[in-house]
Protein backbone atom coordinates (compact mmCIF):
# COMPACT_ATOMS: atom_id res chain seq x y z
CA UNK A 1 0.00 0.00 0.00
CA UNK A 2 3.00 2.28 0.91
CA UNK A 3 4.44 2.32 -2.74
CA UNK A 4 0.95 2.93 -4.45
CA UNK A 5 0.86 6.04 -1.59
CA UNK A 6 3.73 7.37 -2.57
CA UNK A 7 2.74 6.93 -6.72
CA UNK A 8 0.09 9.14 -5.84
CA UNK A 9 1.73 11.43 -3.76
CA UNK A 10 4.60 11.81 -6.33
CA UNK A 11 1.92 12.55 -9.08
CA UNK A 12 0.49 15.69 -7.01
CA UNK A 13 3.84 16.75 -6.02
CA UNK A 14 6.93 15.17 -7.50
CA UNK A 15 9.12 18.33 -5.13
CA UNK A 16 8.16 17.11 -1.66
CA UNK A 17 9.87 14.64 0.04
CA UNK A 18 7.18 12.51 1.76
CA UNK A 19 9.34 10.16 3.11
CA UNK A 20 10.50 12.87 5.58
CA UNK A 21 8.25 15.46 6.12
CA UNK A 22 5.64 15.04 8.95
CA UNK A 23 4.10 17.84 9.05
CA UNK A 24 2.50 18.27 5.61
CA UNK A 25 0.27 20.37 6.38
CA UNK A 26 0.79 22.35 9.76
CA UNK A 27 3.86 23.45 8.04
CA UNK A 28 1.69 24.08 5.24
CA UNK A 29 4.12 22.56 2.68
CA UNK A 30 0.66 20.92 0.94
CA UNK A 31 -1.98 23.67 0.07
CA UNK A 32 -5.62 23.37 -0.39
CA UNK A 33 -5.72 22.69 -4.14
CA UNK A 34 -3.04 19.76 -3.00
CA UNK A 35 -5.72 18.43 -0.39
CA UNK A 36 -8.83 18.24 -2.89
CA UNK A 37 -6.43 16.32 -5.60
CA UNK A 38 -5.27 14.11 -2.85
CA UNK A 39 -8.47 13.54 -1.35
CA UNK A 40 -10.15 12.50 -4.80
CA UNK A 41 -6.93 10.70 -5.82
CA UNK A 42 -7.02 8.27 -2.63
CA UNK A 43 -10.87 7.80 -3.19
CA UNK A 44 -9.90 6.52 -6.46
CA UNK A 45 -6.65 4.20 -5.85
CA UNK A 46 -7.84 3.03 -2.71
CA UNK A 47 -11.87 2.58 -3.01
CA UNK A 48 -12.88 4.60 -0.31
CA UNK A 49 -14.61 7.29 0.78
CA UNK A 50 -13.04 10.08 2.64
CA UNK A 51 -15.48 12.13 4.43
CA UNK A 52 -15.13 16.06 5.63
CA UNK A 53 -14.99 14.77 9.70
CA UNK A 54 -12.01 13.03 8.54
CA UNK A 55 -10.27 15.34 7.53
CA UNK A 56 -8.01 17.00 10.30
CA UNK A 57 -4.43 17.46 10.03
CA UNK A 58 -3.34 14.61 11.81
CA UNK A 59 -4.53 12.20 9.09
CA UNK A 60 -2.74 13.77 6.64
CA UNK A 61 0.52 15.42 7.89
CA UNK A 62 2.46 12.24 7.15
CA UNK A 63 2.56 9.19 4.85
CA UNK A 64 1.72 7.29 8.01
CA UNK A 65 -0.75 9.52 8.71
CA UNK A 66 -2.17 9.05 5.48
CA UNK A 67 -1.93 5.15 5.27
CA UNK A 68 -3.47 4.89 8.90
CA UNK A 69 -6.83 6.77 7.21
CA UNK A 70 -6.80 4.11 4.30
CA UNK A 71 -6.64 0.97 6.52
CA UNK A 72 -9.22 2.20 8.93
CA UNK A 73 -11.49 3.06 6.20
CA UNK A 74 -10.76 -0.12 4.09
CA UNK A 75 -11.67 -2.03 7.54
CA UNK A 76 -14.75 -0.25 7.36
CA UNK A 77 -15.82 -1.65 4.11
CA UNK B 1 -16.75 61.92 3.12
CA UNK B 2 -13.51 61.62 5.57
CA UNK B 3 -10.57 61.30 3.28
CA UNK B 4 -8.15 59.97 5.77
CA UNK B 5 -8.16 56.39 6.65
CA UNK B 6 -5.94 57.42 9.98
CA UNK B 7 -8.55 59.95 11.27
CA UNK B 8 -11.10 57.46 10.68
CA UNK B 9 -9.25 54.96 12.58
CA UNK B 10 -9.21 57.55 15.71
CA UNK B 11 -13.09 58.27 14.87
CA UNK B 12 -13.37 54.48 15.45
CA UNK B 13 -11.10 54.31 18.33
CA UNK B 14 -12.99 57.20 20.13
CA UNK B 15 -16.34 55.38 19.48
CA UNK B 16 -15.09 51.98 19.69
CA UNK B 17 -12.27 52.05 21.77
CA UNK B 18 -12.39 49.03 23.89
CA UNK B 19 -13.96 46.89 21.30
CA UNK B 20 -11.84 44.34 19.33
CA UNK B 21 -10.54 45.13 15.74
CA UNK B 22 -8.43 42.42 15.12
CA UNK B 23 -7.60 39.37 16.22
CA UNK B 24 -6.18 35.51 15.43
CA UNK B 25 -6.05 32.07 17.28
CA UNK B 26 -3.75 33.50 19.65
CA UNK B 27 -4.14 37.58 20.16
CA UNK B 28 -6.56 40.10 20.15
CA UNK B 29 -6.11 43.93 19.57
CA UNK B 30 -8.72 46.86 20.01
CA UNK B 31 -8.90 49.77 18.28
CA UNK B 32 -7.53 51.73 21.00
CA UNK B 33 -4.75 49.41 21.06
CA UNK B 34 -4.33 49.60 17.11
CA UNK B 35 -3.99 53.11 17.10
CA UNK B 36 -1.46 53.62 20.21
CA UNK B 37 0.99 50.88 18.34
CA UNK B 38 0.54 52.24 14.93
CA UNK B 39 1.40 56.10 15.98
CA UNK B 40 4.45 54.54 17.95
CA UNK B 41 5.71 52.64 14.67
CA UNK B 42 4.97 56.34 12.68
CA UNK B 43 7.01 58.30 14.98
CA UNK B 44 9.99 55.87 14.72
CA UNK B 45 9.69 55.44 10.66
CA UNK B 46 8.97 59.29 10.52
CA UNK B 47 12.95 60.00 12.33
CA UNK B 48 14.23 57.87 9.27
CA UNK B 49 12.53 58.13 5.85
CA UNK B 50 10.99 61.20 4.27
CA UNK B 51 7.06 61.53 3.56
CA UNK B 52 5.72 58.62 0.30
CA UNK B 53 8.75 56.28 0.75
CA UNK B 54 8.28 53.15 -0.06
CA UNK B 55 8.31 50.42 3.23
CA UNK B 56 8.81 46.67 2.23
CA UNK B 57 6.92 44.87 4.61
CA UNK B 58 7.46 40.73 5.92
CA UNK B 59 5.55 40.18 8.87
CA UNK B 60 3.33 36.75 9.36
CA UNK B 61 -0.12 36.20 9.63
CA UNK B 62 -1.54 37.73 12.65
CA UNK B 63 -3.17 40.69 14.13
CA UNK B 64 0.28 42.81 14.36
CA UNK B 65 0.58 43.04 10.47
CA UNK B 66 -2.38 45.44 9.91
CA UNK B 67 -1.08 47.54 12.26
CA UNK B 68 2.15 47.80 10.91
CA UNK B 69 0.60 49.08 7.66
CA UNK B 70 -0.98 51.91 9.61
CA UNK B 71 1.75 52.62 11.26
CA UNK B 72 3.76 52.98 7.87
CA UNK B 73 0.67 55.34 6.83
CA UNK B 74 1.22 57.20 10.54
CA UNK B 75 4.27 58.16 9.06
CA UNK B 76 3.45 59.31 5.54
CA UNK B 77 5.20 56.33 3.51
CA UNK B 78 3.35 53.41 2.11
CA UNK B 79 4.20 49.97 2.89
CA UNK B 80 4.55 46.84 0.42
CA UNK B 81 3.69 43.44 1.83
CA UNK B 82 5.96 40.59 0.96
CA UNK B 83 4.64 36.82 1.46
CA UNK B 84 7.91 35.68 3.97
CA UNK B 85 6.81 32.02 2.70
CA UNK B 86 7.22 33.14 -1.01
CA UNK B 87 11.15 31.79 -2.87
CA UNK B 88 13.51 33.81 -1.92
CA UNK B 89 14.54 34.73 -5.70
CA UNK B 90 10.93 36.36 -6.10
CA UNK B 91 11.18 38.37 -2.72
CA UNK B 92 15.06 39.81 -4.48
CA UNK B 93 12.57 40.61 -7.27
CA UNK B 94 10.27 42.55 -5.94
CA UNK B 95 13.07 44.53 -3.89
CA UNK B 96 14.76 45.02 -6.59
CA UNK B 97 11.57 46.77 -8.20
CA UNK B 98 10.51 48.64 -5.34
CA UNK B 99 14.13 49.97 -4.00
CA UNK B 100 13.01 50.57 -0.11
CA UNK B 101 15.13 51.99 2.38
CA UNK B 102 13.35 49.96 5.28
CA UNK B 103 12.66 46.70 5.68
CA UNK B 104 10.35 45.79 8.32
CA UNK B 105 10.50 42.27 9.66
CA UNK B 106 8.75 40.40 12.71
CA UNK B 107 10.51 37.56 14.24
CA UNK B 108 8.76 35.43 11.90
CA UNK B 109 10.01 37.18 8.75
CA UNK B 110 13.22 38.32 10.47
CA UNK B 111 15.17 35.06 8.93
CA UNK B 112 14.05 35.42 5.07
CA UNK B 113 14.37 38.95 5.18
CA UNK B 114 17.91 38.70 6.37
CA UNK B 115 18.63 36.34 3.58
CA UNK B 116 17.44 38.68 0.75
CA UNK B 117 20.95 40.36 0.41
CA UNK B 118 18.85 43.48 1.01
CA UNK B 119 21.21 46.85 0.91
CA UNK B 120 18.81 49.04 3.25
CA UNK B 121 18.42 48.74 7.27
CA UNK B 122 16.05 45.56 8.03
CA UNK B 123 14.41 46.43 11.52
CA UNK B 124 12.60 44.60 13.68
CA UNK B 125 8.47 45.79 14.58
CA UNK B 126 8.80 44.90 17.53
CA UNK B 127 11.69 47.41 18.48
CA UNK B 128 9.53 50.13 16.45
CA UNK B 129 6.63 49.50 18.13
CA UNK B 130 8.41 50.30 21.69
CA UNK B 131 9.26 54.16 20.37
CA UNK B 132 7.06 57.07 21.76
CA UNK B 133 4.87 58.83 19.96
CA UNK B 134 6.15 61.67 18.82
CA UNK B 135 2.62 64.15 18.17
CA UNK B 136 4.58 67.03 16.56
CA UNK B 137 6.20 64.66 14.01
CA UNK B 138 2.94 62.73 13.37
CA UNK B 139 0.73 66.71 12.96
CA UNK B 140 3.70 67.42 10.60
CA UNK B 141 3.44 63.99 8.55
CA UNK B 142 -0.25 64.52 8.61
CA UNK B 143 -0.42 67.84 7.59
CA UNK B 144 1.72 67.23 4.30
CA UNK B 145 -0.41 64.25 3.40
CA UNK B 146 -2.61 64.57 0.37
CA UNK B 147 -5.70 61.89 -0.42
CA UNK B 148 -3.91 60.99 -3.40
CA UNK B 149 -0.50 60.03 -1.69
CA UNK B 150 0.34 55.94 -2.09
CA UNK B 151 -1.28 54.23 0.51
CA UNK B 152 -0.08 50.26 -0.43
CA UNK B 153 2.06 49.30 -3.39
CA UNK B 154 1.07 45.16 -3.74
CA UNK B 155 2.88 42.99 -6.34
CA UNK B 156 1.31 41.28 -9.01
CA UNK B 157 2.48 39.10 -11.86
CA UNK B 158 4.23 40.61 -14.60
CA UNK B 159 4.79 39.13 -18.17
CA UNK B 160 7.78 39.83 -18.25
CA UNK B 161 8.95 37.39 -15.80
CA UNK B 162 9.40 40.22 -13.20
CA UNK B 163 6.53 40.70 -10.50
CA UNK B 164 5.29 44.52 -10.98
CA UNK B 165 3.68 46.57 -7.68
CA UNK B 166 0.85 48.18 -8.37
CA UNK B 167 0.38 51.64 -6.60
CA UNK B 168 -2.91 52.83 -4.72
CA UNK B 169 -3.66 55.89 -3.22
CA UNK B 170 -5.43 56.36 0.30
CA UNK B 171 -8.53 57.82 -1.92
CA UNK B 172 -8.65 55.01 -4.31
CA UNK B 173 -8.76 52.72 -1.15
CA UNK B 174 -11.54 55.10 0.57
CA UNK B 175 -13.76 55.23 -2.52
CA UNK B 176 -13.78 51.38 -2.64
CA UNK B 177 -14.14 50.79 0.57
CA UNK B 178 -17.10 52.80 1.44
CA UNK B 179 -18.52 51.36 -1.57
CA UNK B 180 -18.22 47.70 -0.57
CA UNK B 181 -19.74 48.23 2.80
CA UNK B 182 -22.72 49.89 1.15
CA UNK B 183 -23.20 47.20 -1.10
CA UNK B 184 -22.82 44.63 1.65
CA UNK B 185 -24.33 46.24 4.41
CA UNK B 186 -21.97 45.26 6.65
CA UNK B 187 -21.48 47.65 10.33
CA UNK B 188 -20.13 47.32 13.68
CA UNK B 189 -22.50 44.53 14.68
CA UNK B 190 -20.33 42.60 11.91
CA UNK B 191 -17.25 39.99 12.60
CA UNK B 192 -15.30 39.59 9.51
CA UNK B 193 -13.45 36.38 8.90
CA UNK B 194 -10.50 36.45 6.74
CA UNK B 195 -9.26 34.63 4.33
CA UNK B 196 -6.99 36.09 2.11
CA UNK B 197 -3.51 36.40 2.89
CA UNK B 198 -2.67 40.09 4.41
CA UNK B 199 0.11 41.04 1.96
CA UNK B 200 -2.69 40.21 -0.96
CA UNK B 201 -4.97 42.74 -2.57
CA UNK B 202 -8.06 41.26 -1.52
CA UNK B 203 -7.05 41.36 2.43
CA UNK B 204 -7.73 45.35 2.40
CA UNK B 205 -11.24 44.62 2.67
CA UNK B 206 -10.44 42.98 6.15
CA UNK B 207 -8.29 45.29 7.25
CA UNK B 208 -9.90 48.49 6.60
CA UNK B 209 -13.47 47.65 7.21
CA UNK B 210 -12.70 47.85 10.53
CA UNK B 211 -11.67 50.97 10.39
CA UNK B 212 -14.83 52.56 9.10
CA UNK B 213 -17.45 50.38 10.90
CA UNK B 214 -15.88 49.36 14.08
CA UNK B 215 -16.38 45.72 13.28
CA UNK B 216 -14.48 43.60 14.32
CA UNK B 217 -11.88 40.67 12.04
CA UNK B 218 -10.50 37.69 13.02
CA UNK B 219 -8.11 36.10 11.12
CA UNK B 220 -8.63 32.54 10.24
CA UNK B 221 -5.72 30.42 10.53
CA UNK B 222 -4.48 29.32 6.91
CA UNK B 223 -4.53 24.94 7.29
CA UNK B 224 -8.47 25.60 8.00
CA UNK B 225 -8.81 25.97 4.34
CA UNK B 226 -7.83 22.53 3.70
CA UNK B 227 -9.87 21.29 6.41
CA UNK B 228 -13.75 22.07 5.62
CA UNK B 229 -14.88 20.92 9.57
CA UNK B 230 -12.50 22.90 11.31
CA UNK B 231 -13.33 26.17 9.11
CA UNK B 232 -16.79 25.90 10.15
CA UNK B 233 -15.99 25.35 13.99
CA UNK B 234 -13.91 27.97 13.70
CA UNK B 235 -16.62 30.32 12.50
CA UNK B 236 -18.99 29.23 14.60
CA UNK B 237 -16.67 29.68 17.30
CA UNK B 238 -15.83 33.28 16.49
CA UNK B 239 -19.43 34.15 15.49
CA UNK B 240 -18.36 35.09 12.18
CA UNK B 241 -21.20 36.56 10.27
CA UNK B 242 -19.52 38.60 6.99
CA UNK B 243 -16.58 36.85 4.42
CA UNK B 244 -15.03 38.48 1.11
CA UNK B 245 -13.32 35.37 -0.11
CA UNK B 246 -11.80 33.82 -3.47
CA UNK B 247 -13.92 31.58 -4.94
CA UNK B 248 -11.46 29.11 -4.84
CA UNK B 249 -12.20 28.25 -1.17
CA UNK B 250 -16.09 27.89 -2.33
CA UNK B 251 -15.54 25.21 -4.49
CA UNK B 252 -12.88 23.49 -2.61
CA UNK B 253 -15.25 23.19 -0.05
CA UNK B 254 -18.04 21.89 -1.85
CA UNK B 255 -15.67 19.55 -3.41
CA UNK B 256 -14.36 18.42 0.17
CA UNK B 257 -18.33 17.95 0.82
CA UNK B 258 -18.16 20.53 3.39
CA UNK B 259 -21.91 20.42 4.38
CA UNK B 260 -22.27 17.21 4.87
CA UNK B 261 -21.88 17.37 8.94
CA UNK B 262 -21.74 20.94 9.55
CA UNK B 263 -22.17 24.88 8.51
CA UNK B 264 -21.42 28.26 9.46
CA UNK B 265 -24.24 28.98 11.45
CA UNK B 266 -23.68 32.96 11.74
CA UNK B 267 -23.21 33.38 7.96
CA UNK B 268 -24.58 36.49 6.41
CA UNK B 269 -23.44 38.39 4.17
CA UNK B 270 -20.60 36.72 2.09
CA UNK B 271 -18.41 38.64 -1.12
CA UNK B 272 -16.61 35.81 -3.63
CA UNK B 273 -14.11 37.30 -6.07
CA UNK B 274 -10.72 36.56 -7.71
CA UNK B 275 -12.28 34.06 -10.97
CA UNK B 276 -15.51 33.20 -12.17
CA UNK B 277 -17.85 31.32 -9.56
CA UNK B 278 -19.43 28.10 -11.14
CA UNK B 279 -23.23 27.73 -10.23
CA UNK B 280 -22.99 24.60 -9.21
CA UNK B 281 -20.99 25.84 -6.20
CA UNK B 282 -22.49 28.30 -5.25
CA UNK B 283 -25.65 26.51 -5.23
CA UNK B 284 -24.53 24.10 -2.73
CA UNK B 285 -23.84 26.89 -0.75
CA UNK B 286 -26.93 28.98 -1.10
CA UNK B 287 -28.96 25.81 0.12
CA UNK B 288 -27.13 25.24 3.21
CA UNK B 289 -27.06 29.00 3.91
CA UNK B 290 -30.82 30.08 2.51
CA UNK B 291 -30.43 33.82 4.29
CA UNK B 292 -27.46 34.55 3.47
CA UNK B 293 -26.64 37.24 0.99
CA UNK B 294 -23.96 36.58 -1.61
CA UNK B 295 -22.67 38.90 -4.26
CA UNK B 296 -20.43 38.27 -7.08
CA UNK B 297 -17.18 41.03 -7.32
CA UNK B 298 -14.97 41.59 -10.37
CA UNK B 299 -12.11 43.67 -10.84
CA UNK B 300 -8.62 43.86 -11.14
CA UNK B 301 -5.84 45.22 -8.80
CA UNK B 302 -5.40 48.72 -10.97
CA UNK B 303 -8.94 49.37 -9.86
CA UNK B 304 -8.63 49.23 -6.31
CA UNK B 305 -9.37 45.16 -6.56
CA UNK B 306 -12.73 45.45 -8.42
CA UNK B 307 -15.14 47.50 -10.89
CA UNK B 308 -18.44 45.85 -10.41
CA UNK B 309 -20.90 43.66 -7.97
CA UNK B 310 -23.53 41.60 -9.16
CA UNK B 311 -26.37 40.47 -5.92
CA UNK B 312 -27.54 36.86 -6.67
CA UNK B 313 -31.07 36.96 -6.96
CA UNK B 314 -32.82 33.46 -5.58
CA UNK B 315 -31.31 30.50 -6.00
CA UNK B 316 -29.03 29.90 -8.74
CA UNK B 317 -29.22 26.97 -11.84
CA UNK B 318 -25.96 24.81 -12.16
CA UNK B 319 -26.12 25.87 -16.01
CA UNK B 320 -26.56 29.36 -15.45
CA UNK B 321 -23.73 32.32 -15.79
CA UNK B 322 -23.60 34.89 -13.04
CA UNK B 323 -23.31 38.36 -14.64
CA UNK B 324 -20.06 40.54 -13.10
CA UNK B 325 -22.87 43.37 -12.46
CA UNK B 326 -23.10 46.88 -12.26
CA UNK B 327 -20.22 49.39 -11.24
CA UNK B 328 -19.41 50.25 -7.77
CA UNK B 329 -20.30 53.64 -6.82
CA UNK B 330 -17.20 56.27 -7.94
CA UNK B 331 -16.09 53.57 -10.93
CA UNK B 332 -17.13 54.16 -14.49
CA UNK B 333 -17.21 50.73 -16.10
CA UNK B 334 -17.87 50.92 -20.41
CA UNK B 335 -16.54 48.86 -22.83
CA UNK B 336 -14.47 49.87 -25.90
CA UNK B 337 -13.80 47.97 -29.48
CA UNK B 338 -10.30 47.47 -30.71
CA UNK B 339 -10.80 50.61 -33.05
CA UNK B 340 -11.51 52.53 -29.10
CA UNK B 341 -14.93 53.48 -29.99
CA UNK B 342 -17.50 52.78 -27.51
CA UNK B 343 -19.53 49.59 -27.97
CA UNK B 344 -23.25 49.23 -28.29
CA UNK B 345 -25.42 47.25 -25.81
CA UNK B 346 -25.62 43.81 -26.33
CA UNK B 347 -22.34 43.78 -28.61
CA UNK B 348 -18.66 42.38 -26.90
CA UNK B 349 -16.01 45.22 -26.08
CA UNK B 350 -13.00 45.29 -23.57
CA UNK B 351 -14.20 46.38 -19.92
CA UNK B 352 -12.33 50.14 -19.52
CA UNK B 353 -12.43 51.59 -16.58
CA UNK B 354 -11.82 55.11 -14.62
CA UNK B 355 -12.27 57.33 -11.66
CA UNK B 356 -10.76 58.35 -8.57
CA UNK B 357 -10.68 54.35 -8.09
CA UNK B 358 -7.76 53.93 -10.40
CA UNK B 359 -4.20 53.01 -9.03
CA UNK B 360 -1.47 55.45 -9.52
CA UNK B 361 0.33 53.42 -12.18
CA UNK B 362 3.40 50.19 -11.68
CA UNK B 363 6.03 51.77 -9.42
CA UNK B 364 9.00 52.54 -10.73
CA UNK B 365 7.72 51.52 -14.45
CA UNK B 366 7.01 54.61 -16.39
CA UNK B 367 6.92 52.81 -19.65
CA UNK B 368 4.17 50.26 -18.47
CA UNK B 369 2.54 52.51 -16.48
CA UNK B 370 2.00 55.11 -19.79
CA UNK B 371 0.83 51.87 -22.01
CA UNK B 372 -1.60 51.06 -19.02
CA UNK B 373 -3.14 53.94 -18.02
CA UNK B 374 -4.34 56.26 -21.12
CA UNK B 375 -5.97 59.30 -21.34
CA UNK B 376 -9.78 58.04 -22.30
CA UNK B 377 -9.86 58.09 -26.06
CA UNK B 378 -13.87 59.12 -25.71
CA UNK B 379 -12.98 62.26 -23.71
CA UNK B 380 -11.84 65.05 -25.77
CA UNK B 381 -12.27 67.63 -23.83
CA UNK B 382 -10.22 67.07 -20.67
CA UNK B 383 -8.47 65.11 -18.98
CA UNK B 384 -9.15 61.54 -17.80
CA UNK B 385 -7.21 58.36 -17.52
CA UNK B 386 -8.64 54.63 -18.02
CA UNK B 387 -7.00 51.72 -17.71
CA UNK B 388 -7.80 48.79 -20.02
CA UNK B 389 -8.02 45.48 -18.20
CA UNK B 390 -7.76 43.07 -20.92
CA UNK B 391 -11.03 41.50 -20.33
CA UNK B 392 -13.75 41.06 -22.62
CA UNK B 393 -17.51 41.87 -21.42
CA UNK B 394 -20.94 42.52 -22.83
CA UNK B 395 -23.58 45.46 -21.47
CA UNK B 396 -26.91 43.79 -21.36
CA UNK B 397 -29.92 46.17 -21.79
CA UNK B 398 -30.51 46.64 -17.93
CA UNK B 399 -27.42 47.98 -17.61
CA UNK B 400 -25.77 44.89 -15.86
CA UNK B 401 -22.12 43.61 -17.65
CA UNK B 402 -21.29 40.10 -18.04
CA UNK B 403 -17.63 38.72 -18.01
CA UNK B 404 -16.85 36.81 -21.21
CA UNK B 405 -12.91 36.09 -21.12
CA UNK B 406 -9.35 37.49 -21.53
CA UNK B 407 -7.46 39.07 -24.29
CA UNK B 408 -4.41 37.65 -23.52
CA UNK B 409 -2.27 35.28 -21.43
CA UNK B 410 -3.50 35.87 -18.46
CA UNK B 411 -5.20 33.60 -16.37
CA UNK B 412 -7.27 33.49 -13.16
CA UNK B 413 -5.83 30.78 -10.89
CA UNK B 414 -7.18 30.09 -7.40
CA UNK B 415 -7.94 33.92 -6.87
CA UNK B 416 -4.67 34.84 -8.45
CA UNK B 417 -3.61 36.74 -11.84
CA UNK B 418 -1.09 34.45 -13.47
CA UNK B 419 0.73 35.58 -16.34
CA UNK B 420 1.53 32.30 -18.10
CA UNK B 421 4.20 33.78 -20.26
CA UNK B 422 5.60 34.53 -16.64
CA UNK B 423 6.18 30.58 -15.94
CA UNK B 424 7.59 30.41 -19.21
CA UNK B 425 10.14 32.91 -18.51
CA UNK B 426 10.84 31.20 -14.85
CA UNK B 427 11.34 27.73 -16.79
CA UNK B 428 13.97 29.33 -19.40
CA UNK B 429 16.08 29.95 -16.05
CA UNK B 430 16.44 26.14 -15.73
CA UNK B 431 19.42 25.24 -17.85
CA UNK B 432 18.19 22.32 -18.49
CA UNK B 433 15.11 23.12 -19.86
CA UNK B 434 15.32 24.32 -23.71
CA UNK B 435 12.03 25.61 -24.66
CA UNK B 436 8.48 25.68 -22.90
CA UNK B 437 4.94 26.51 -22.93
CA UNK B 438 2.29 27.04 -20.04
CA UNK B 439 -0.99 26.06 -20.58
CA UNK B 440 -4.09 26.62 -18.61
CA UNK B 441 -6.92 23.99 -17.95
CA UNK B 442 -10.01 25.91 -16.76
CA UNK B 443 -12.03 22.95 -16.21
CA UNK B 444 -9.97 21.66 -13.63
CA UNK B 445 -8.03 24.24 -12.90
CA UNK B 446 -4.38 23.19 -13.50
CA UNK B 447 -1.34 24.86 -14.99
CA UNK B 448 0.47 22.51 -17.46
CA UNK B 449 4.31 23.19 -18.83
CA UNK B 450 4.81 21.76 -21.74
CA UNK B 451 9.09 21.66 -22.05
CA UNK B 452 11.67 20.38 -23.61
CA UNK B 453 15.19 19.57 -22.63
CA UNK B 454 17.14 16.98 -20.22
CA UNK B 455 15.05 18.27 -17.02
CA UNK B 456 13.17 15.69 -15.13
CA UNK B 457 9.85 16.48 -13.90
CA UNK B 458 10.95 16.83 -10.05
CA UNK B 459 14.10 18.43 -11.07
CA UNK B 460 11.76 20.73 -12.89
CA UNK B 461 9.07 20.91 -10.09
CA UNK B 462 11.87 21.78 -7.49
CA UNK B 463 13.46 24.70 -9.69
CA UNK B 464 9.74 26.64 -9.95
CA UNK B 465 9.15 25.80 -6.08
CA UNK B 466 12.01 27.70 -5.63
CA UNK B 467 11.23 30.84 -7.76
CA UNK B 468 7.61 30.86 -7.82
CA UNK B 469 4.63 31.20 -5.46
CA UNK B 470 3.07 28.08 -4.74
CA UNK B 471 0.07 28.78 -6.44
CA UNK B 472 1.77 29.87 -10.12
CA UNK B 473 4.06 26.46 -10.41
CA UNK B 474 2.69 24.22 -12.87
CA UNK B 475 0.89 20.98 -11.71
CA UNK B 476 1.32 18.93 -14.65
CA UNK B 477 4.67 19.00 -16.10
CA UNK B 478 5.49 17.09 -20.14
CA UNK B 479 8.50 16.41 -20.83
CA UNK B 480 8.33 16.71 -24.53
CA UNK B 481 11.22 16.08 -27.53
CA UNK B 482 9.93 18.96 -29.43
CA UNK B 483 6.76 21.63 -29.33
CA UNK B 484 4.19 21.05 -31.62
CA UNK B 485 4.72 24.31 -34.18
CA UNK B 486 2.30 25.70 -36.88
CA UNK B 487 3.95 27.23 -40.01
CA UNK B 488 4.80 30.66 -39.17
CA UNK B 489 6.61 29.14 -36.04
CA UNK B 490 4.52 30.11 -33.27
CA UNK B 491 3.66 27.50 -30.82
CA UNK B 492 1.16 25.13 -31.67
CA UNK B 493 -1.57 25.94 -28.88
CA UNK B 494 -4.68 23.85 -29.91
CA UNK B 495 -2.55 20.70 -30.00
CA UNK B 496 -0.82 21.61 -26.74
CA UNK B 497 -4.13 21.60 -25.81
CA UNK B 498 -5.43 18.35 -27.34
CA UNK B 499 -2.81 16.94 -24.97
CA UNK B 500 -4.65 18.35 -21.77
CA UNK B 501 -7.40 15.67 -22.40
Amino acid sequence: MKEQLMEVLEEIRPDVDFENEKQLITDGVLDSFDIVSLVTALNDQFDIEIEVGSLVPDNFNSIEGMMALIEKLQDED
Amino acid sequence: MEISVLRLLEKTADKFGGKTAYADSENSLTFAEVEEKAKRLGSALSEMIPPRSPVAIMTGRNVLTPVVFLGVVYAGCFYAPMDCTQPTARLKDILSVLQPKILLADSEGMKTAKELGFEGEILLTDDLFAHDIDRCALDARARSACADDPLYTIFTSGSTGKPKGVITSMMSLMCYISAYIEVMGIDENDRLGNQSPLDYIAAVRDIYIPIFTGASMFIIPKQCFMMPAELFRVMNEQKITAVGWSVSVFTIAVKLKAFAESKPEYLKKVCFSGSVMPCSALKAWQEALPDTKFVNQYGPTECTASCTYHEVEGIVDEGDTLPIGKPYRNYRVFLLDDNDKEVPVGEQGEICVAGPILALGYYNNKELTDKSFIQNPLNKAFGELIYKTGDYGVLREDGVMLFKGRKDRQIKHLGHRVELSEIESAAMRLDSIKDSCAMYQKEKELIWLFYTGTASVKEAAVHFRGILPGFMVPRKLIQLEELPHLPNGKVNMQALKDMMK
